[in-house]
């Protein structure tokens, strides 16, 4: 079990530096952004396409992909921050629901459906415990992770630009009143999410099986995370996406459970929105 | 003219079966099948129309509950369930219904983007989890078979369509229909939903419910239609696509899930006829969705708007002009609301503190304070939206507890400051839903008519705000609560009519047995409506009593007259 | 742009219902078919192409008895629907005389019914799931993922042999049985047992991490896998990350390609598979010649797929060409059941379509490596491997 857990970390890693993304746009720009893995994983393969057709050194095209997800990202931030400004956190989510569908489709018209040829960043083990091996993208993700959520923290408690994000969150209309530009700094929010989670996927990817789908798709998992914080608390996120990793590495060492392992972010989903909604609360506040 | 009114829909659905006859004689042979998968993506459609457009929710597994439904069939099928295909399609439309109700149970207590996480957990899952596990009979290659009557493939097309058309049958009355209004409500507001006494989670339930019943029926049908069911039809992408083409065909109308299922089909291949990608087509749906997302209007609504702007483009207002008979009014008897100790604070703010209040039977008490004098929040509070509020409250001598639903079902309605009026339905259908009860035709042309509102067959989407609010009193006095607690009624009426609208509200108890509180800015117009007052400030009561004492008291003037000059 | 919406809508309407079926005379050109997986998750468009390829060079070369082949590779996206709907669309629409070259995931399977109530007969180029081997209208020229599990695991048992062999099963839909009877064919053989089968792997999932600790942790030192390519690649990366080296992987023809081959830096002990044609990175092979000269000159890639396709169009224009009289499908259908078994050396076993009411009989694959840091495939053999006759 132990050996199953600490193999599921690597993914744990990834679904807590997604998880962070995920609240870091919920609670600064209102939305849950479904496309959010599926940016990283369209910059992911742009890079790749770069090294091999265009014979980029890996390097910089990696740079280049992660450059390239935060732009999109940005783009799709213009867009809601201009179309959805007044609109509902369902509404520009469901936006979101829509890129998802349209990059997945994309990166199977731009890069096919055969595998790329992914330079790893990383490869092979970083140290063992008990016999348990610890690969070092494992030990990157989950380092990240926790940058990533301690960086955010920081900036968003410490620094002006941190005070005027949370007053955009919090009080909109006061703040626009204030003269905080409200879209240049949501489209900021937009992008360094992108960059991020363009950065993690591309870490990550080299080491798994890849195919659009499926990497897009490590955004449900991730959601999952974010909602132990309630899509606010980063330290939560993180700690969920590391504990949801490592439950399903350990699933997945009994067959009897593995059906078990799908259903495991869905589970924790229903489980947490159970706890954390017990009272019940109003749409609007009067 | 009402009876034509009610043949409409039955019309139109013979000519669909008619239409659907013609296309099974008429096309090749291939057309007919696709004709078939367009069916079947309008039957899902229509149930995510319920679920994301009339209710206002976002769900993201619909071809995980056709799944269900295609296992029911399959299973059945293999079992020899007697009944035939028919049946096994109805027993599948339950189960996905049934599966709907156990994921919604959990997910509905919650709202907006949260049912679309858990859906789109639940959907992934199952994507994954169906391609281990198998269908019934798949493993023997045991095809399903098709009702005896509707074997071949052109008579199943038909089949098809009698399916589609019952679908769109049963949407259109539900939607007409009580659980109908309530989708609207909820997706409107879930305050208003639970001011008259509706439950919001059952109303979210029942949506969800009846679309997943609708995914259940698609996927059966595709069973028969292919012979096998396979994972293959049911990925979490195609529910993706699926949802997005719902929003952007806006397939909360009928018609347009059923042109939205001809895009799915279409597209894919016209595509195919010009050698384009088949993902171009995902594309295509991806940019769409968030061009109707974005405001850009859906298919749906861009074509309605081209219909009504051919016939009216006018908003109806109030009327209040023709004078109204006078009713003697009732004298006031014994306290039929009595509200004690009734405290509230939001963190260390003391909104309310210590409030005594008491509603005559057949009287009208009237509620006024300056600004953030904590009017509204005793509304709130007595019809149970603050449920940390302290003190007690009876109503007819019962103590007043529960949810807001419970308390409007014992007799305790209120009206809210903004608009929770639901524009996608009637007047009429609206003032039926709010009243909670048997109306006559006459009864509530009557209602309406007293105050002057629009009616009953006109779209609440084209009424103006202030009439809104009188459709809004309107029904909830047709419930015929015990006590109406009205919040700003006159607030978007032009000043002119407030003095007619007092003189009809003055009728109320005698007219509609019921007693009101009313909370008012309009001094002139309390003046002229209400036999005794209370005046809050700071959240405290600073006088209580008839109308003359009240206005008289030096701490009221003092208090309160300096801020009337603003109005 | 709310006016255009409405304008598109009736556009693609009209589109639709002006697209009406074509009509194939007696002396028009002869109509072929094929069902394929061209878009979605997973697609083989090369099977298709070479057979088309085929089909071409001869109508260029005056055709058949002076009537040309009209070849139409529709695409089923993966998808059942639309599987069941080009079916119709080619033999129903285009009334086809036979469907050559076929490859999907989906389509044999949902087919095979409609196929025999049409009394036409498949030969696709790459059959995938087990109907493809299991009806008496269709016959795949290609071995088949469970005749080359039986041939990997021989492989690994005789060749190289490995005592402590593993299977991580992906099962798609109702494959499991066909696995288990190939695996139960290699025991009855070699009287050998794998040390355990995990047919809990998910079929594209994104970390096969915990599956690999499992295996290494059971001890396996061989892994045989049923694989698409992305997944194979994140298992073997995962076997790196986890520093298992020394690991030898048995796995399929579905794997055989050089996009594979590229993709994988550390391939443990070797990457060993037996080839269901011979293997076309052999560049010098005569074997292949002919068909590496049509798919260059076509440009149609070199893999496993066009060669499937490229045969399934060859066999079946031999068979044409042998036939005397009107070319229809009842006449088709006459001459497969009765050709005389044809050899090619691009397989190790003869291709007859024949009465059999099922067609699994193709067993010979030839035995390809890819050894760590070599980038590409070589061959581990100099004859096909085949399974024993019982």
């Amino acid at each position: 079990m132990l050996q199953g857990a600490l193999a599921g970390l690597a993914a744990g890693g990834l679904y807590a530096v997604l998880a962070v993304c995920l609240t870091l746009m919920s609670r600064l720009v209102r939305v849950v952004n479904f496309a959010q893995s599926a940016t990283g994983m369209f910059g992911c393969y742009v890079a790749v396409f770069l090294a091999v057709h265009l014979a980029v050194p890996s390097w910089l095209a990696t740079l280049a992909g992660i450059l390239l997800g935060g732009a999109l990202s940005a783009v799709l931030g213009w867009i809601v921050s201009t179309w959805l400004a007044e609109a509902d956190t369902g509404t520009r989510s469901a936006t979101t629901v829509a890129v998802l569908l349209l990059l997945i489709s994309l990166a199977f018209i731009l890069f096919g459906n055969k595998p790329q040829p992914f330079h790893p960043l990383l490869a092979g083990p970083a140290f063992t415990i008990g016999g348990v091996v610890v690969s070092q993208v494992t030990v990157l993700t989950v380092a990240l992770a926790i940058l990533v959520a301690l960086g955010c923290r920081a900036v968003l408690a410490r620094t002006a630009l941190g005070v005027r994000l949370r007053a955009l969150s919090e009080r909109p209309t006061t703040a626009e009143l204030l003269g905080i530009p409200a879209r240049p700094l949501s489209v900021g929010v937009w992008t360094a999410t992108g960059v991020i989670a363009t950065l993690a996927v591309s870490i990550v990817a080299p080491s798994q099986s890849n195919d659009p789908t499926s990497l897009a798709m490590l955004v449900v998992p991730a959601a999952a995370a974010a909602l132990l914080g309630g899509f606010r608390r980063l330290d939560l996120a993180v700690l969920g996406g590391l504990v949801l990793g490592m439950a399903q590495g350990a699933v997945a060492q009994s067959d009897r459970l593995s059906v078990l392992r799908y259903f495991l972010p869905f589970l924790v989903i229903v489980a947490l929105l159970l706890w954390t909604q017990r009272k019940e609360v109003w749409d609007a506040a009067r | 003219m009402r009876l034509a009114e009610k043949l409409v829909p039955f019309a139109v659905a013979a000519a669909a079966v008619a239409v659907g006859y013609a296309l099974s004689v008429g096309l090749a042979g291939y057309f007919v099948y696709l004709g078939v998968s367009a069916v079947v993506a309008a039957i899902a459609l229509l149930g995510l129309g319920v679920v994301t457009g009339t209710a206002g929710m976002i769900s993201l597994c619909q071809l995980t509950f056709a799944a269900v439904g295609a296992f029911v069939v399959s299973a059945c099928n293999v079992a020899g369930v007697p009944g035939g295909f028919g049946t096994w399609l109805l027993l599948g439309g339950l189960a996905a219904a049934v599966a709907g109700v156990l994921v919604g149970l959990p997910a509905l207590r919650l709202r907006g983007i949260t049912l679309a996480v858990v859906t789109l957990g639940l959907a992934a899952a199952a994507d994954l989890t169906l391609v281990q596990i198998q269908f019934p009979g798949a493993t023997e290659g045991l095809s399903v078979e098709r009702p005896e009557a509707f074997s071949d493939d052109r008579s199943y097309f038909l089949f098809a369509v009698l399916v589609l058309v019952a679908c769109g049958l049963v949407v259109h009355f539900l939607r007409r229909g009580r659980w109908g209004s309530s989708w609207h409500l909820v997706a409107f507001s879930e305050r208003g939903t639970a001011a008259v006494g509706a439950g919001v989670r059952t109303s979210k339930l029942t949506a969800f419910a009846v679309s997943a019943a609708l995914g259940g029926i698609s996927g059966g049908l595709l069973t028969g239609q292919v012979g096998l069911a396979f994972p293959a039809s049911f990925t979490a992408i195609q529910s993706l696509a699926l949802y997005v083409l719902a929003i952007m065909s806006g397939a909360h109308l009928i018609d347009m899930a059923v042109f939205g299922a001809l895009l799915w089909v279409a597209v894919p291949e016209l595509l195919k006829r010009w050698g384009v990608p088949q993902d171009w087509g995902f594309v295509v749906f991806g940019v769409l969705g968030v061009q109707a997302l974005t405001g850009r209007g859906n298919l749906g609504t861009a074509v309605r708007a081209l219909w009504y702007r051919r016939r009216s483009g006018r908003t109806a207002g109030v009327g209040l002009t023709e004078p109204v008979p006078d009713v003697e009014p009732l004298p006031p008897g014994d306290p039929v609301l009595e509200v004690r100790g009734l405290s509230v604070s939001f963190g260390h703010v003391t909104a309310l503190s210590e409030v005594d209040i008491t509603v005559p039977e057949h009287g009208i008490l009237g509620v006024i304070g300056p600004n953030g004098a904590g009017k509204s929040t005793l509304v709130d509070a007595i019809s149970g939206f603050l449920p940390r509020a302290t003190g007690t409250a009876t109503l007819g001598g019962r103590p007043l507890t529960g949810s807001p639903a419970r308390r409007a079902r014992a007799g305790l309605r209120r009206t809210f400051q903004q608009d929770r009026v639901p524009p996608g339905l009637t007047v009429g259908a609206y003032v039926r839903f709010v009243a909670r009860r048997r109306l006559t035709g006459r009864e509530l042309d009557g209602a309406l008519a007293f105050f002057g509102c629009p009616a009953a067959r006109t779209p609440l989407s084209r009424v103006d705000a202030g009439a809104r609010r009188l459709v809004e009193v309107v029904g909830h006095l047709l419930a015929r609560p015990r006590v109406l607690l009205l919040d700003e009624p006159a607030a978007g009426l032009p000043h002119e009519e407030h003095v007619a609208f007092g003189r009809r509200l003055r009728q109320v108890p005698a007219r509609f047995g019921v007693s009101v509180l009313l909370i008012e800015h309009d001094l002139d117009l309390v003046r002229s409506v209400c036999d005794t007052l209370t005046v809050l400030d700071f959240g405290r009561v600073l006088a209580s009593g008839p109308q003359a004492d009240v206005l008289a008291d030096p701490a009221v003037l003092k208090a309160y007259m300096g801020e009337t000059e603003l109005l | 742009m709310r006016k255009t919406l409405p304008v598109l809508a009736i556009a693609v309407l009209l589109a639709a219902a002006g697209c009406a079926g074509s009509e194939a005379g007696a002396n028009g050109p002869i109509v072929v078919g094929s069902v394929n997986a061209l878009s979605g998750a997973a697609t083989f468009p090369e099977a298709s192409a070479a057979a088309k390829a085929v089909f071409d060079a001869a109508n260029a070369a005056g055709g058949v008895n002076g009537r040309k082949i009209e070849y139409k590779a529709i695409d089923d996206k993966g998808d059942p629907a639309a599987a069941a709907a080009a079916a119709r669309e080619v033999v129903g629409g285009d009334q086809a005389v036979a469907l050559v070259g076929s490859s999907s995931l989906i389509e044999c399977e949902i087919n095979e019914k409609y196929y025999e109530q049409q009394k036409i007969l498949s030969m696709p180029g790459i059959g995938v799931d087990p109907a493809c081997f299991s009806s008496p209208n269709i016959a795949p020229v290609n071995v088949g993922p469970f005749h080359d599990m039986t041939l990997t695991l021989l492989y690994g048992s005789e060749v190289l042999k490995q005592d402590d062999i593993c299977a991580l099963l992906e099962i798609a839909g109702n494959t499991l049985p066909a696995y288990r009877a190939a695996i139960d064919e290699w025991t009855k053989i070699t009287g050998k047992k794998l040390k355990y089968v995990d047919s809990t792997v998910p079929y594209g999932g994104s970390d096969y991490t915990p599956y690999i600790v499992k295996a290494r942790a059971a001890g396996c030192k061989a892994i045989t896998v049923n694989p698409v390519e992305p997944d194979s690649i994140g298992q073997l990366k995962a076997a790196q990350a986890q520093g298992w080296t020394d690991v030898t992987w048995l796995l399929l023809t579905s794997v055989y390609s050089e996009n594979y081959a590229k993709a994988i830096s550390n391939a443990g002990a070797g990457v060993y598979v037996p080839a269901e044609f011979y293997p076309f990175t052999d560049a010098a092979a005569p074997a292949n010649k002919d068909w590496r000269e049509l798919m260059a000159k076509s440009r149609i890639p070199l893999t496993s797929f066009s060669q499937g396709g490229y045969l399934a169009a060859k066999y079946f224009l031999a068979v044409l060409r042998g036939m005397k009289g009107d070319i229809t499908r009842e006449a088709v259908s006459k001459a497969l059941r009765e050709m005389k078994p044809i050899s090619d050396p691009m397989v190790g076993t003869p291709y007859v379509f024949g009465p059999a009411q099922a067609h699994h009989d193709n067993t010979a694959g030839w035995p390809i490596k890819l050894a760590t840091g070599a980038g590409k495939w070589e061959l581990a053999a100099q004859d096909w491997l085949r399974i024993p006759k019982q």
